[in-house]
């Protein structure tokens, strides 16, 4: 198991935003938790990346080690990173900059060239905009810089945080087309949260449903999407 | 003509002095949200840590780098053990805290070394330069060279260095910083012993400038360099840099040479004022 979470509950003040959550990624799956606005789901990427502590019992697995009391940029170090809701670039670094973010303190494992030749394979706007600041590119490119500076550093997990948000359909086929094909075609572990269901089912390998900080469902996502309770209640059928 | 170019020459040497004062207070604003008032505190410890080396020891050299290394540690400690466990509440909180340090060290320096003025009597041991008729002083040469150093090295750390981009990027979104593997905490040391090293720096330039150090010198540079920041554009490293270089020269020239009736030291507040009224994310903030 990559990655395995027990009995996850998080907190703010005296509200409780997620109970007692449990989920595990096996390495190379795509695995999304779906969820209404609200749900917990930026909550629970947060309590993975170390930047919101979790409640006494809960604890994190990652590669077999626990990682609960880990402090963020440790994690990172292990390999597990973010594309944050709403791309979250450094908006007065450059869009180059931005991605050697993504390798501090790695440049010397990193064959920096290589990498960059295989993002911009990917993503061919930030070659385009290499030197502009990243505060001036438009949504749909930020996201794409926040996904390229999450992979620049060849994580072992990507966890993605409601990249559909804001971005116009169209784009937001071509980025969930972009993250299948990092897991199918490059092995790439991913855990997708988001509120498009759809979309997200419709790539991932398995799913879990999450309503109010609980998980009430989960199950391999082709049986899901077929569920009468989930199209009625995500996909809107 | 003669004398304008050597008042500008002195109003470019107290800017600089100002510029480097300020420089810490934009890195700490810049990071930590913190209005650091306290800084001007340990420019006045710098000031007398330096003197104290000086007469114990005769030599200057030591004198700046046992005043760098003990206003770092000074630096670190209030960061630590004050700032870091009050950011979570509001700005003010901090800020009060800082202004009570600050006075505290004052008096604790008056409570060590007395209240009278000490004098460094030296000059920097640079050479004499001359052009034409104008002759620059070993002091001044000396402030020109020594900022002029400390400008460059800090602008090569912040934008060519791997340090620098992780700065930068902390500044920015401290969070996803910290989640793309840069150690927040420790960012906040190192800037933390940059500024105060060079507020020591600017202490024992001061001291030696206007050959005087004493327990309440810290004050007015308190302020004024809280105006400067807030000219400059809070947030802005170099736009308080360029904000101090400017109000040295203007100080100088407008009061010393066009002798305005005006204290020298309304000036920075009045630019505060004409800011913040006319151009409130200041001369080279990004926008309101």
């Amino acid at each position: 198991m990559l990655l395995q979470v027990n009995d996850l509950n998080i907190s703010y003040k005296e509200v409780r935003a997620v109970h007692g959550v449990s989920f595990s990624i096996e390495e190379g799956e795509l695995v999304s938790i779906i969820g209404a606005n609200g749900a917990g789901k930026t909550s629970i990427l947060n309590a993975l990346i170390g930047l919101v502590p979790c409640g006494r019992q809960s604890s994190i697995f990652f590669s077999g080690k626990d990682i609960t009391s880990l402090p963020s940029h440790e994690r990172a170090r292990k390999g597990i990173r973010i594309v944050p809701e709403r791309a979250r670039v450094f908006p007065r670094l450059t869009v180059y900059e931005n991605l050697l973010t993504g390798i501090y303190g790695l440049r010397a494992k990193v064959d920096l060239k290589e990498r960059l030749e295989w993002l911009y394979g990917f993503f061919p706007v930030l070659e385009e905009r290499r030197e502009q600041y990243s505060h001036t590119l438009s949504g749909g490119e930020q996201q794409q810089l926040a996904i390229a500076r999450a992979l620049i550093s060849e994580p072992k997990v990507l966890l993605v945080d409601e990249i559909s948000m804001g971005l116009m359909p169209l784009l937001v086929e071509k980025v969930f087309e972009i993250l299948g094909d990092l897991n199918r075609k490059f092995g790439i572990t991913i855990l997708i949260v988001e509120q498009n269901a759809l979309a997200s089912l419709r790539i991932s390998n398995r799913a879990y449903v999450l309503e109010a900080g609980r998980i009430v469902m989960k199950g391999n996502a082709s049986m899901l999407i077929q569920d009468k309770r989930i199209r009625e209640a995500y996909l809107g059928i | 003509m003669y004398l304008f170019i050597e008042q500008s020459l002195n109003g470019l040497a107290v800017g600089s002095i100002y510029a480097l004062i300020t420089l810490g207070l934009a890195l700490v604003y810049g990071i930590l949200g913190v209005l650091h008032v306290a800084h001007a505190g340990i420019y006045t410890v710098g000031a007398y840590i330096g003197y104290g080396v000086y007469a114990c020891t005769g030599s200057l050299v030591m004198a700046i780098l046992v005043g760098m290394v003990a206003c770092s540690c000074l630096g670190v400690l209030i960061e630590r053990f004050i700032y870091f466990p009050l950011l979570k509440f509001p700005p003010y909180v901090p800020l009060i805290s800082s202004i009570a340090l600050f006075m505290g060290m004052e008096e604790f320096c008056r409570l060590v070394a007395g209240p009278s003025v000490r004098t460094f009597s030296l000059e920097l041991p640079f050479p004499e330069l001359k052009f034409l008729d104008i002759v620059i002083s070993p002091t001044l040469t000396g402030i020109f060279a020594i900022s002029a150093t400390i400008f460059l090295v800090l602008w090569f750390i912040t934008t060519k260095t791997e340090l620098g981009l992780a700065m930068r990027a902390t500044s920015q979104d401290m969070d996803i910083a910290s989640s793309v593997g840069i150690d927040g905490h420790r960012i906040i040391d190192i800037i933390f012993i940059l500024g105060s090293a060079i507020a020591a720096v600017a202490g024992i330039l001061v001291g030696i400038y206007y050959n005087e150090v004493y327990p309440a010198m810290g004050t007015v540079p308190a302020y004024k360099s809280l105006a400067l920041i807030v000219v400059g554009g809070l947030g802005s490293v170099q736009g308080a840099v360029i904000a101090a270089l400017l109000l040295g020269i203007a100080e100088t020239l407008l009061i010393g040479y066009a002798n305005i009736p005006l204290p020298r030291d309304a000036l920075a507040f009045i630019a505060m004022i004409a800011v913040l009224l006319w151009r409130p994310q200041g001369l080279f903030g990004k926008g309101a």
